[in-house]
């Protein structure tokens, strides 16, 4: 068992660690605060790294347990982060706080992990949540705690609360633009301020404007064709319709101003959709015979008697580098050294129009064949054997 | 044979720091390599969790833990709500400790407002949070059990949970989340006869507690699961920042309760069992015992709470000075902190949870590093976490 608060005599005040940093550290330490109970370090982020390494090998200091990482909107000042590291020996906690530079637009900061193990996923975090790009972190993404294709810096105080942004906290206001007697408090808006309740409800009648409107393009169709037929009398009809379309759109009243994007009509998004698909399937084709390539290049190198026989199968993967991981045992079956009737169906698979999977498969499956032949041989061989010692 | 025996045993069979011997994939039988995913949804993983394995043959070569499927943005919530809302989000993270985790929310900001809490509010607080903590530990008794192939000892866990869920219930009207804290005291006083159920309570748990001891601390193939599996040292524990009785079990009785004392702890005594190889054994024998530990602490308290008045008055508004706290407390998983920071607002600035099951379950890379894929759901098991906790 080991001890805890096994040097709690010999802890540093709050003054004295203060001291000793400043003597290691020199000018990267900033300042002192002690308030509510917890001792503060400002590290200028050029020290940063340096701070946490002494923090932990002084052997006066000795912070070995390391507590947690945050981040705090510093609001136009940037970014702030805060470490706060604990001493099993001596029983103190130290919060060590940085600015990090680069603003509001790119914040970096040095990464502790090699340090302290735990401010890996702590940093993840603190990228995920704010966006502070920790150099030489062993990976920031993908995003710890958000899914991928998340956007945005969910806790800077810049990104609104998607909850408020649809529906209105019950009651008048928000906690924060009352003061104590009830009333709004009137002031500029800042970093910070959620949206206010005249905003939402401004959101809101828009939102509810564009939901209610009548589709634009289906009740101005036929006036508006009527326009295009009269303008271009020799448009083809598909021409006309989208011409139509168009004006439609141009036409429609302040209703759609309200709308952020005007919204593409049922039929012009069924069409975008099968581009889509199309554009899609047209990727899977030239992928699939890219890869029928590869798998063919691979399959007449190992057809090479000697090159099939020597070949180490490390060597292998590196020669059909851009398969897959699922159609790597059909590459390594056909390393391996083959029986007369695999070759021969080997052969066969190298036709241009066999898929190189099934061409893996029947090789498989004769050499199985010519395997079970072997051991009937063997076998008959054997009774043979057997039989003569009965005789 | 008693458990202390066995124990006995164990440690003279296994000496510290003895090589786990790793010979991969050499020799005749050449194995390939396998990307092995649990979960999310997966039974062993109790919650939406999941763990990426890169299998060598059935030893694990590098664990991926994938988190975040349960982020419910707590800390952005808690940024939009008065301090007196707060507590309701916070005994959410972790459901299966809410009243502990409303006591840190509430201690954080009545020592940034500097705020006098009643005498018996604090007993109260402490004798609250001592049931809270058996609750959860009977939990993860009965569902480590589980994950192991043993259903009983979960009926046994429930038993006695459900006699604590009643005591509970009767004094602040909930089950899991207790809301029971107010900044500055409590929401109401114990009903009558409160501390005659509780002393009940806590006497018949005593009497079934042997029964723990004897149905899965003493039994053999549950030694064969956990001795010796997924060991971690101290100093790579304090690294990686774990707590609770996962630390524990490395032989560092580092327990807030004790070098940092908040309420009374500091005028009772608070026994916390260490083990000393680190291994899910030990952790698990951490847990059980603390159980233990615990139920002496209640009759501690039962006797020394004083009359007087549980909450008291609290201006119109509540708000926090400018400035920033850390408060501490030994939650029932491991060390649970907030970073408190104020604006001078009605609400906070920054709410940071500084959760124990986050920090456990990032030493789990390490743990299953070169450890068999069964004994991964042993490993998994024993690093006790709840996964709101980890997600928040």
């Amino acid at each position: 068992m080991t001890e805890v608060l096994a040097h709690r005599s010999r802890a540093l005040t709050p003054e004295e660690t203060e001291e000793l940093l400043r003597d290691r550290l020199g000018d990267h330490v900033q300042r002192a605060v002690v308030e509510y109970g917890i001792f503060t370090l400002w590290i200028a982020p050029e020290g940063w790294l340096e701070a946490a390494r002494r923090c932990r090998e002084e052997r006066l200091l000795a912070y070995d347990m390391f507590d947690t990482l945050l981040g705090v909107d510093a609001r136009e000042d940037g970014f702030d982060v805060v470490a706060v590291l604990y001493s099993t020996s001596t029983g103190n906690r130290l919060a060590l706080r940085t600015r990090c530079p680069g603003g509001r637009d790119a914040p970096t900061l040095d990464s502790l992990t090699e340090v302290y193990r735990g401010a890996n996923w702590m940093e993840r975090e603190t990228y995920d949540m704010f966006g502070i790009a920790f150099t030489g972190h062993p990976g920031l993404t993908p995003r710890i705690l958000t899914v991928d294709n998340f956007e945005g810096w969910p806790l800077r105080k810049d990104f609104h609360l998607a909850a408020r942004a649809a529906k209105p906290w019950p009651g008048v206001a928000e906690p924060v633009e009352l003061d104590e007697e009830g009333n709004k408090i009137e002031r500029e808006r800042a970093i910070g301020d959620a949206p206010g309740p005249y905003e939402l409800d401004k959101a809101m009648a828009a939102q509810a404007q564009a939901v209610n409107a009548p589709p634009a393009p289906a009740v101005d169709e036929p006036e508006a064709a009527e326009v295009a037929e009269g303008t271009a009398e020799d448009a083809a009809a598909a021409d006309g319709a989208a011409a139509a379309g168009d004006d439609g759109a141009a036409a429609a009243p302040a209703a759609e101003d309200a709308a952020s994007s005007p919204e593409p009509t049922p039929a012009e998004r069924r069409k975008q959709q099968a581009e889509a698909r199309a554009a899609k399937a047209r990727e899977r084709a030239e992928k699939a015979k890219a890869r029928a390539a590869a798998k063919q290049a691979a399959q007449q190198q190992d057809e090479q008697p000697a090159a099939a026989g020597d070949q180490p199968a490390a060597e292998q993967p590196a020669a059909a580098g851009d398969q897959p991981a699922d159609e790597q045992p059909a590459t390594d079956d056909a390393a391996q050294p083959a029986a007369p009737e695999a070759e021969a169906a080997a052969e066969d698979a190298t036709d241009e129009d066999v898929d190189p999977r099934v061409a893996a498969r029947r090789k498989r499956q004769a050499e199985a064949r010519a395997k079970r032949a072997q051991a009937r041989q063997q076998q008959r061989a054997s009774t043979e054997d057997d039989g003569e010692d009965d005789a | 044979m008693s458990d202390l025996d066995v124990r006995e045993e164990y440690l003279a069979a296994t000496a510290p720091g003895e090589e786990i011997a790793l010979e991969i994939g050499d020799g005749d039988f050449q194995t390939a390599d396998m990307s092995l995913s649990i979960g999310p949804a997966h039974p062993a993983t109790h919650g939406v969790f999941r763990i990426v394995l890169e299998l060598d043959g059935e030893r694990v070569r590098e664990a991926r833990p994938v988190i975040g499927y349960m982020h419910r943005g707590f800390e952005k919530l808690a940024e939009h709500r008065d301090y007196r809302q707060i507590k309701a989000l916070v005994n959410r993270h972790d459901w299966l400790s809410g009243f502990s985790n409303e006591l840190g929310v509430a201690l954080a900001v009545e020592q940034m407002m500097e705020f006098e809490v009643p005498e018996r509010a604090q007993w109260i607080r402490m004798l609250i949070a001592e049931w809270n903590r058996i609750l959860n530990h009977l939990m993860f008794i009965g569902s480590y059990a589980l994950e192991l192939g043993a259903i009983t000892p979960m009926f046994y866990a429930f038993r006695e949970r459900e006699d604590i869920q009643h005591l509970l219930e009767s004094a602040t009207g909930g089950r899991l989340h207790f809301t029971y804290n107010q900044v500055g005291g409590l929401k109401i006083d114990l009903p009558k006869g409160f501390l005659a159920e509780s002393a009940r309570v806590s006497a018949l748990v005593r009497s079934r507690f042997p029964d723990y001891l004897d149905l899965i601390l003493g039994n053999e193939i549950f030694h064969g699961r956990s001795k010796g599996v997924g060991p971690l040292p101290t100093d790579v524990a304090l690294s990686i920042g774990v707590s609770g009785p996962t630390l524990h079990a490395t032989g560092l009785p580092e327990d807030s309760r004790v070098t940092e004392p908040y309420l009374k702890y500091d005028e009772i005594d608070v026994e916390v069992p260490v083990g000393e190889n680190g291994d899910a054994y030990d952790r698990f024998y951490c847990l059980v015992h603390r159980i233990r530990a615990s139920l002496d602490i209640i009759d501690q308290i039962h006797d020394r709470i004083p009359a007087g008045p549980v909450n008291s008055k609290l201006p119109k508004m509540v708000k926090a000075p400018e400035g920033a706290t850390y408060v501490r407390t030994e939650n029932p998983l491991g060390q649970l902190g907030y970073w408190l920071e104020s604006d001078g607002g009605r609400t906070p600035w920054r709410l940071k949870m500084r959760t124990p099951s986050f920090s456990n379950v990032q030493a789990i890379p390490y743990l299953m590093r070169g450890q068999l894929l069964p004994d991964a759901i042993s490993i998994l098991g024993s690093v006790f976490f709840v996964v709101g906790d980890i997600d928040r």
